[in-house]
């Protein structure tokens, strides 16, 4: 077993599962989405971007390239957060914006997840 | 991935990043989860955004203050811990950042990065030189002044620095590298068609050989001038077909040889190496009895040509021994040659020539003082290893110097720069001296001592009027290049020495019917050379050269009727 695999793997599913705990409930609906889930998203998929630098293979190139989508479009949502509230102009629409930025995230995750799965089944160790 | 630098930068950077998105998500948690107080006593919470705001500027030692509110004493106990948490992680990335990038294997990639770039913009044709010594260094000038350009790898970095500090005029690309490898070879461009040849003179002539194989494989059309003074090194480079093999030893016996049987070739080449112009007497070397110090690859050369021309000679050498025959027949002497008794021993009364060709310099000009004052008329012939002693040498009053380095110089930059000269050289070289001493005399009284030498190519780029004559099938002697144009009855002083083509060499054409891609070898004056480009590549000139009449312009033909 090896450590470093652990760790790796820890943060990718946990971005994953986290990213989905966020998004799941209804879109429009504040209530059901906690900011403090927005931002352990964030700061654990930017961990797992992080992870993934140094993979020069063709298959760690595109895990990077999920992983630095799921963080813009988590960043993005962040940001809309951010300026919708400050300016006082939270509604609907925006925040049914937040909810899909972070849906597409999730789906950035989630194909992350899968070609890590498929490429520690087709390791040999 | 082509660009390595940026990934040695972010994988050196993954802990940092590590770090700092660790302690800053940690530190903006509990600001925003630690109460706070407004102005007014009201509990409130910090936003995440109020919380990444303080740490950033808490984190950069920039600190603008608490806000939005003064702090309570809950929030100043956790921001106590968070500045030495987040501040140590923000040095440390810093640090890590500037320690990446003055990396030595980063600089390297970068240098490497813009060498590969430099050699690919290379539109002309190049030659790749290995190693920064005294020698490249000429051969580079001489590269320039023929217009190819130079791509310089050596392995030592404050070479590359004394390099570019010398040359201003020409961009070269140089790079700090192991030119025994494939992977810089590549970088050097060897696989570029128009990458021409490798210059490898190293002294340690393994080094050679592998420079040749190496080529041999990576790109067969690149030729390869090798510097080889081993019998054994030199057939396995001769072997990869491609390389040419340069013994300055050899060169400079062959000279020895020419020399006894006809000196005014020699008079001949070093005109061509512009060493001297065609006034130099030649150089008649006496018969008679030959003492020579050093036996060495040298010695061993030298022996093969007195025994063809049936001279007397006798070889003194410290180190090495010979074989018992001579030995015992007196033509070997084992001791030190710097030395008044071994030299009377030897004869030096009555030898007529002298030749030192020890490996050190100092011990060359002490032999020769000391045989000088033997025997005042003496000819003396030094070999000189390197080319800091100069001076010396010339001031030394000796009859021939020759020096290794000059020899590969001359060589490797005429083989590459101007081949057609070369092949005359290698022409006249078996040529008699009947022969050479009328080429001389004729081209110095025809031209005079410094006869300048040109080379014409019949194609289209240089001779344009030609060409297109030869196209439409008319037929051109090249005695129409030498008419004057003030006179075409009279002829220009030009005298043309080569036409090489592709399966035939003419010396001293005369008469001969000129065809497409000929590459035609003249010696002339600085104004009949430029007499010859206008023929060539003007119509209207050539028309006068051929008839002596004007040709009249066409456009003005239909104007004026």
């Amino acid at each position: 077993m090896n450590l470093q695999k652990v760790v790796s793997g820890f943060f990718f599913i946990l971005a994953m599962t986290i990213n989905f705990g966020f998004f799941y409930g209804d879109i429009d609906n504040p209530e059901l989405h906690s900011v403090y889930e927005l931002f352990v998203a964030l700061v654990v998929s930017l961990i797992s971007t992080v992870l993934k630098i140094g993979d020069k293979t063709q298959l760690g190139a595109v895990l990077l390239a999920t992983s630095l989508v799921a963080d813009i479009q988590l960043i993005s949502a962040v940001i809309v957060w951010t300026v919708t509230e400050y300016l006082s102009i939270v509604d609907v629409e925006a925040f049914a914006a937040i909810i899909s930025l972070s849906g597409g995230a999730l789906l950035a995750n989630i194909t992350s997840v899968i070609l890590y799965i498929g490429e520690t089944l087709k390791s040999k160790r | 991935m082509g660009n390595n630098a940026l990934w040695i930068i972010l994988q050196k950077l993954r802990t940092p990043l590590l770090v700092i998105i660790v302690t800053y998500s940690i530190a903006m948690l509990g600001m925003v989860l630690i109460p706070g107080m407004d102005d007014n006593g009201n509990v409130y919470h910090l936003t995440f955004f109020d919380a990444f705001y303080f740490v950033s500027y808490m984190a950069s030692t920039i600190g603008f203050g608490e806000a939005p509110y003064t702090f309570t004493y809950q929030q100043r106990l956790w921001v106590s811990i968070c500045i030495y948490i987040t501040v140590v992680g923000w040095f440390y990335g810093i640090g890590a950042l500037v320690s990446a990038v003055t990396d030595k294997t980063l600089k390297f990639e970068m240098m490497r990065n813009r060498f590969r770039k430099q050699v690919q913009a290379i539109k002309n044709d190049f030659v790749i030189v290995l190693g920064y010594t005294y020698v490249n260094a000429e051969i580079i000038k001489k590269f320039h002044d023929a217009n190819i350009e130079v791509v310089l790898i050596d392995e030592n970095e404050n070479k590359i620095n004394h390099f570019l500090l010398e040359e201003s005029s020409h961009d070269v690309p140089v790079m700090i590298g192991n030119a025994l490898l494939t992977e810089t070879l590549q970088d050097a461009g060897i696989l570029c068609s128009n990458c021409k040849a490798i210059v490898s003179l190293f002294n340690k002539e393994e080094e050679n050989l592998r420079i040749s194989i190496l080529t041999k494989f990576l790109n067969p059309k690149v030729k390869v001038i090798a510097k080889s003074t081993f019998s054994d090194i030199t057939n396995s480079i001769l072997d990869t077909d491609i390389a040419k093999a340069l013994n300055p030893f050899e060169i400079f016996a062959k000279r020895v040889d020419i020399a006894l049987a006809s000196p005014h070739v020699l008079v001949l080449e070093n005109w061509i190496y512009q060493n001297s112009d065609l006034m130099d007497k030649a150089m008649f070397l006496p018969k008679g009895k030959y003492i020579v110090c050093g036996y060495g690859r040298f010695g061993k050369l030298l022996q093969e040509k007195f025994d063809k021309h049936n001279l007397d000679s006798v070889f003194i050498d410290e180190k090495r021994l010979a074989n018992r025959e001579m030995m015992e027949s007196g033509k070997f002497i084992r001791a030190n040659p710097d030395d008044k008794n071994v030299l009377l021993d030897v004869g030096i009364k009555d030898a007529v020539a002298l030749i030192v060709g020890t490996q050190n310099d100092i011990d060359n000009l002490s032999i020769m003082i000391t045989a000088k004052k033997l025997n005042p008329n003496i000819y003396l012939i030094a070999r000189e290893n390197t080319m800091q002693e100069v001076s010396i040498f010339q001031v030394a009053n000796i009859d021939w110097v020759f020096m290794i380095e000059k020899i590969l110089i001359n060589k490797t930059s005429l083989a590459l720069s101007k081949p057609l000269k070369n092949r005359f050289l290698k022409l006249i070289l078996n040529k008699d001296e009947v022969w050479a001493e009328k080429l001389v005399k004729l081209l110095r009284n025809k031209i005079g001592a410094n006869p300048k030498l040109m080379t014409l190519k019949i194609n289209e780029e240089e001779s344009y009027a030609i060409y297109n004559e030869l196209l439409a099938g008319n037929e051109i002697s090249i005695d129409v290049l030498l008419h004057s144009l003030s006179n075409w009855q009279k002829n220009n002083n030009i005298i043309p020495l080569l036409i090489h083509r592709k399966n035939e060499e003419i010396l001293l054409p005369r008469n001969r019917i000129l065809q497409i891609d000929d590459r035609i070898l003249f010696a002339c004056t600085q104004e009949s050379k430029e007499e010859i480009e206008i023929i060539a590549s003007n119509i209207y000139d050539l028309y006068y050269a051929l008839s002596g009449k004007e040709k009249e312009s066409p456009i003005l033909k239909k104007l004026f009727g």
